[in-house]
């Protein structure tokens, strides 16, 4: 194959902004976009609410520095203060760009794009479109692709970088189509593969693939992760499939009832009941579930959200995507039955080390999106932040990629290297005696991890996690891939990602139990207070002869000093 | 007994899943096979073919992404209609099975099969590029990004809807159209070059439209509204369609292609007789020399059968014929006047 | 006696005149007065709502309003008429000022489209008025030993927010009739799918693929013939069934009847006197 300028890894919001943005930089660079699934696939469709930016539309008086403030604020001050104020600096303007190419915000009466309030934004500042904001955008970038003639090799499967000491000469993935092990030798490649919070599986809002490809494949190549042990969780998941039911369903009045029937939010949250923050609904009903006052199914333990004493009126004329979903996700009519949830993780802060401009440590390689970790959220990311992360930053890295990679000769990959990476992939497939199921050690991870390494954490939890994903692992050499076929081999592909889930599982346990502090998503029982003294700072893990190697790097502070961080 | 009692203790219910296989490396022609799970309430049938995947059969292929309705990777047909399996309760198909107890699971059609349930979607994207599925913007390139465009709740209203497709390609495997010719445009292409098109900010409505216009364009529909009936988001493909249909011949008059005249031919007619002028509709669809050589040999038969439609002059009028034209003409003018101030604005 | 207000649809009046014809042998037996509506006037077809949306308005309210005029629902046995007057007419149920200009012009004629009168097709009103067990007490000579394959077509189902009457993807009210009148259905996955006739002058290849589809499914299922709630459907699985078999390459036929004769055979009318030789197959 034809050596590349750039190769992007990812085709959600990131991704194709990179892509976008480093032809517009330099139009006569040899681009490609890899992706596992079609671009118009991938996660940022699933973005409901919005995205930030202090466009002033709503409200006149919302400035850039508010919205700076609030994510700080938000961040629980783990984020990097100067990484914040690019990312709200260029906000406004990323938000326009979509607007002139074609993304359909809804609109205010004036006819500016319309801006509503979200979680812990001081000023009416998300931009939206309807409750599909993450799908128009996908759509649009994806269009401005095709537009641009951007070259897509869509469903190959990454599977790891070529390395040569400190640069990397490119990216080994697998074409699904027809099971070849293709080469893209390339002078510089950004990942944008979006996050890892699947690993949680059954206790995850995120799509099956969301299984921290991107980050994995520059872990095993010796870059740091950032941050890893910071997840969030929303507090209603469905519980058979942990897909998000959002705020809404509580804002309209919906209770949370425990197997007793009790409305439990009155002994954590007696004003605002319900109606509560993020962190502290889910904690609630954590410990609700903990303490034994959960439903139990063979599915897991969960709770009730009661919707029937609003009304089939209500509900019908309010609420009518809740109840879909419900009724599409569970089979439950929430007119006639309340329904069954739990916490789901849905979001993943840490990610791939970068600077403000997506490089990593390795020369050519960059990163961007939910897969990078700059860090703009820091311990907690706001609502209406995240598809603003992956466009301004998307955007950045790919004007960064596109003018460094001059700066790099052309790479090649050997045929050597490559009969490596298919003979990994041979072994995998040979069936030999006593085998495991990739299905079953899937679901112990996501169990092992929400129990452990999930909303409560704890020193001796978090060894027992740490030493369920040590022995996964083992009996993961083990697993049989059953499916011999070249073409389209999704079961290769299924344990291919399980293998990338379990590498960053233990980078997520690691950094938990490090990390001796409660600071935004991390809540540690036996640290249950912000311990800035010692842990004002990144947590990093960097693969070091088989072993994950603990590390820290400072947090870079700017006009915000440290406050305590309440509502 | 710290287990408490599950109020959502439901039943399980017997479900065999006849699932269509072909793995073109192996296999010279498609199968069924037939897996029987035991499936409780609120199981979808996407969790059904991930159970079958992980527990039964591994080498069971199809394509899931999201499971939650939004990203389309899941598209197949279960019991015979296109949807997705990830949205598809597995207790309501059974209500719907030909064979008691059996859901029928296959590909999408009108699409290349590449293997079991995953079908290529490239002919579609394709397609996009095709009839330039995406906005030309209006904005000069130093402006971006520094300015908004003003749209009004009006216009966003005109494609908010458009823009819900996912581009699950239900649509393209339902349509009747496509299944004879797979040139044919496809719904979802004319829904998102719909979409294009009624947005102001876009600057290359004419080209597309051009485009549109074609043979195996917009003027090959049926109008067997199987793409908006199997919309997984409920789209009205159709509306966009005739949308289409009504620009074209505003911007283009007839002139284009034997569907505008079929269409323009109706206007005549009504006005003239009040009833359709059937025997010489082919001829003003298509000219003379097609139908001679398209409907002659049929005509024989049906002259044969006293089944030809008479000829114009024996065309009776509807009863009523002259009042109707006095008022056929007035709402004339009303259309005319109409135009005159959407264009005055 | 339930009296209606027929609507003679263009191509009743031309091509396939044997479907009035036989409604006229029968409609007494069921109980039935279809009022013919000589007044009415094209409906446009599927063309007119998009070439002028406000002609396709004022023509349809008045189809309508004819009806209205003698208080009788209006019974339409082409499905795309069906399709088409009930567009319009929940276009003008649904937008106060469209009604109000039409009005303003149908005042000449001393109409008024008031919206109070429905309009249905004929197989609805064999099987949701007539009733399918009154239907099968007048049946003489049961279709017993005739394998039916029911051809819906699709203006009879789609779009669904206008027709409403049957699941537009698994319909039944065709497969009721036919059972009423001692027939057996078979299934088939074409029932509900389209014949082509709307592209037929347009792309005339793509159309005939489509109906030599349908008719290849109905004969590979044994069926002895199929039977069709519209004229249009019957033109083109009839009148171009040879051209279509041939363009795929099938050599073999099947009849295709109007629901209009299939009732009238069941009540004991012969082929001669309900017009069936003027099919092309036979």
């Amino acid at each position: 194959m034809k050596p590349f300028d750039i190769v992007i890894v990812g085709g959600g919001g990131a991704g194709l902004y990179a892509a976008m943005e480093a032809m517009k930089t330099n139009p006569a660079l040899n681009i490609a976009v890899l992706s596992k699934v079609y671009p118009n696939r991938s996660h940022t469709s699933a973005a409901q609410g919005g995205a930030n930016a202090a466009l002033g539309n709503k409200a006149k008086d919302d400035t850039i520095e508010m919205h700076i403030f609030d994510t700080i604020k938000g961040s629980d001050y783990l984020a990097d203060q100067d990484a914040v104020e690019v990312l709200c600096s260029e906000a406004p303007k990323i938000i326009r760009e979509l607007e002139n190419i074609g993304t359909p915000w809804s609109r205010l009466d004036d006819n500016t794009i319309a801006q509503r309030p979200f979680g812990g934004a001081g000023r009416p500042r998300c931009c939206y479109c309807a409750d599909k904001t993450g799908h128009t955008i996908l759509q649009t970038l994806y269009e401005q692709c095709l537009r641009k003639g951007v070259l897509f090799f869509n469903e190959y499967f990454a599977l790891n970088l070529s390395v040569n000491g400190s640069r990397s000469r490119g990216l080994i993935a697998m074409n699904m189509k027809t099971g070849k092990v293709e080469a893209f030798p390339a002078k510089t490649v950004i990942f944008a593969t979006g996050g890892y919070a699947k690993m949680y599986w059954n206790r995850s809002s995120n799509a099956a693939g969301n299984s921290g490809d991107g980050q994995a494949i520059a872990f095993r190549a010796g870059i740091p992760m950032k941050d890893m042990e910071f997840v969030q969780f929303h507090p209603t998941g469905l519980r058979k499939s942990g897909l998000l039911v959002t705020e809404g369903a509580r804002g309209e009045g919906g209770y949370l009832i425990n197997k007793d029937g009790e409305r439990f939010m009155a002994r954590y949250a007696k004003e605002k009941m319900e109606l509560g923050p993020r962190d502290l609904v889910s904690r609630s009903i954590e410990t609700e579930i903990l303490e034994g006052r959960g439903f139990n199914s063979p599915a897991g333990k969960y709770i009730h959200l009661d919707l029937r004493h609003l009304g089939a009126d209500l509900i019908k004329s309010r609420l009518p995507q809740i109840r879909e979903m419900s009724l599409n996700f569970e089979g439950v009519d929430p007119i006639e039955e309340p329904i069954p949830v739990r916490p789901t993780a849905h979001y993943s802060m840490g990610g791939i080390d970068t600077d403000n401009f997506g490089r990593t440590v390795m020369d050519g390689v960059y990163a961007a999106g939910e897969c990078a970790c700059v860090s703009v959220h820091g311990a907690n990311r706001l609502g209406g932040n995240s598809l603003l992360d992956i466009l301004v930053f998307g955007r950045i890295v790919g004007h960064t990629a596109a003018e460094e990679a001059g700066k790099f000769s052309p790479a090649t990959i050997s045929e050597a290297e490559l009969k490596e990476s298919v003979d990994e992939l041979r072994n995998r497939m040979q069936p030999s005696g006593h085998y495991e199921r990739y299905g079953a050690l899937r679901e112990e991870l996501g169990q092992t991890l929400a129990l452990n390494v999930g909303i409560f954490r704890e020193s001796s939890l978090l060894h027992k996690g740490i030493q369920d994903i040590a022995e996964l692992k083992e009996r993961f050499k083990k697993v049989r891939v059953f499916d011999s076929s070249d073409v389209f081999n999704t079961n290769l592909m299924q344990v291919l990602e399980l293998q990338n889930m379990l590498e960053l599982a233990e980078t997520v346990a690691v950094g938990a139990l490090a990390r001796e502090e409660s600071r935004g998503s991390h809540t540690r029982i036996d640290f249950p207070v912000r311990d800035d003294e010692k842990w004002h700072k990144h947590t990093l893990a960097t693969l070091v002869d088989g072993k994950v190697l603990p590390g820290e790097k400072p947090v870079t502070m700017g006009r915000y000093e440290l406050q305590e961080r309440t509502y | 007994m710290t287990e408490t009692i599950d109020q959502h203790q439901e039943g399980k219910r017997d479900v065999t899943f006849r699932v269509f296989r072909f793995n073109p490396q192996v296999d010279s022609k498609p199968y069924f096979d037939d897996y029987t799970i035991s499936a409780e309430r609120g199981i979808t049938v996407l969790r059904s073919l991930n159970y079958i995947k992980e527990h039964v059969d591994a080498t069971l292929s199809f394509r899931a992404f999201c499971q939650a309705g939004i990203c389309g990777s899941c598209g197949m047909r279960v019991n015979g209609i296109s949807k997705l399996a990830c949205t598809s309760q597995v207790w309501e198909e059974l209500d719907k099975c030909r064979e008691p107890g059996i859901i029928k699971v296959e590909p999408l059609r009108s699409l290349p099969m590449i293997k079991d349930l995953i079908v290529d979607m490239d002919p579609l994207v394709d397609k996009m590029k095709h009839y330039s599925n995406w906005i030309d913007s209006t904005m000069p390139l130093a402006e971006m990004g520094k300015k908004e465009f003003l749209v009004s709740e009006e216009e966003f209203h005109r494609y908010d809807k458009a823009t819900d497709c996912i581009l699950c390609a239900s649509c393209v495997s339902e349509c009747s159209i496509l299944r004879a010719n797979k040139e044919y445009v496809s719904p979802a292409v004319l829904l998102k070059s719909y979409r294009m098109n009624v947005d102001s900010r876009d600057s290359i409505h004419d080209v597309r439209l051009a485009e549109l216009v074609k043979d195996h364009g917009v003027w090959d529909c049926t109008h067997c509204y199987r793409c908006q009936e199997s919309c997984v988001k409920s789209i009205p493909i159709m509306e966009a369609i005739h949308a289409i249909r009504e620009d074209a011949l505003e911007c283009r008059g007839p002139k284009d292609t034997s569907g505008a005249k079929h269409a323009e031919a109706f206007m005549e007619d009504i006005e003239k007789k009040g009833k359709l002028v059937e025997a010489t509709l082919p001829i003003r669809t298509n000219g003379m020399v097609w139908t001679l050589r398209n409907l002659l040999p049929m005509a024989v038969k049906m002259i044969v059968k006293r089944r030809t439609p008479p000829p114009p002059p024996l065309v009776k009028s509807a009863k009523g014929i002259k009042i109707f034209r006095v008022m056929f003409r007035e709402m004339t003018e009303h259309v005319k006047q109409d135009h005159q101030k959407t264009h005055k604005k | 006696m339930k009296r209606y207000a027929y609507y003679m649809s263009c191509i009743n009046e031309s091509m396939t005149k044997e479907l009035d014809r036989s409604i006229d042998f029968w409609q007494k037996d069921l109980g039935l007065e279809f009022v013919k509506l000589h007044e009415g006037t094209c409906c446009g077809g599927s063309n007119l709502d998009y070439v002028s949306p406000k002609h396709f308005a004022l023509v349809n309210a008045r189809n309508i309003a004819l009806a209205e005029k003698m208080g009788l629902d209006l019974i339409v046995s082409c499905n795309t008429c069906l399709m088409t007057i009930r567009t319009a007419k929940k276009k003008l149920d649904e937008t106060p000022a469209l009604k109000k200009e039409v009005n303003d012009i149908l005042k000449k004629e001393g109409l008024e489209y008031r919206g109070t009168s429905e309009v249905r097709h004929l197989l609805w009103v064999l099987v949701d008025d007539v009733g399918l067990d009154a239907i099968k007490a007048k049946v003489t000579v049961p279709l017993k030993n005739y394998r039916i394959a029911p051809f819906y077509g699709c203006h009879i189902l789609r779009p669904s927010t206008v027709l409403g009457r049957d699941n537009p993807l698994a319909p039944s009210s065709l497969d009721q009739l036919i059972e009423a009148l001692g027939g057996q259905t078979i299934p088939y996955e074409h029932k509900n799918r389209c014949c082509g006739f709307h592209t037929l002058l347009v792309a005339e290849e793509e159309s005939l693929n489509v109906a030599a589809e349908a008719l290849e499914e109905a004969i590979s299922a044994k069926a002895d013939f199929i039977v069709t709630p519209c004229p249009l459907c019957h033109t083109v699985l009839d009148g171009y069934q040879s051209k279509a078999l041939k363009q795929a390459h099938i050599e073999s036929s099947i009849p295709v009847f109007h629901i209009s004769e299939m009732v009238g055979l069941a009540l004991g009318y012969t082929a001669k006197q309900l017009g069936i030789k003027r099919h092309i197959v036979v």
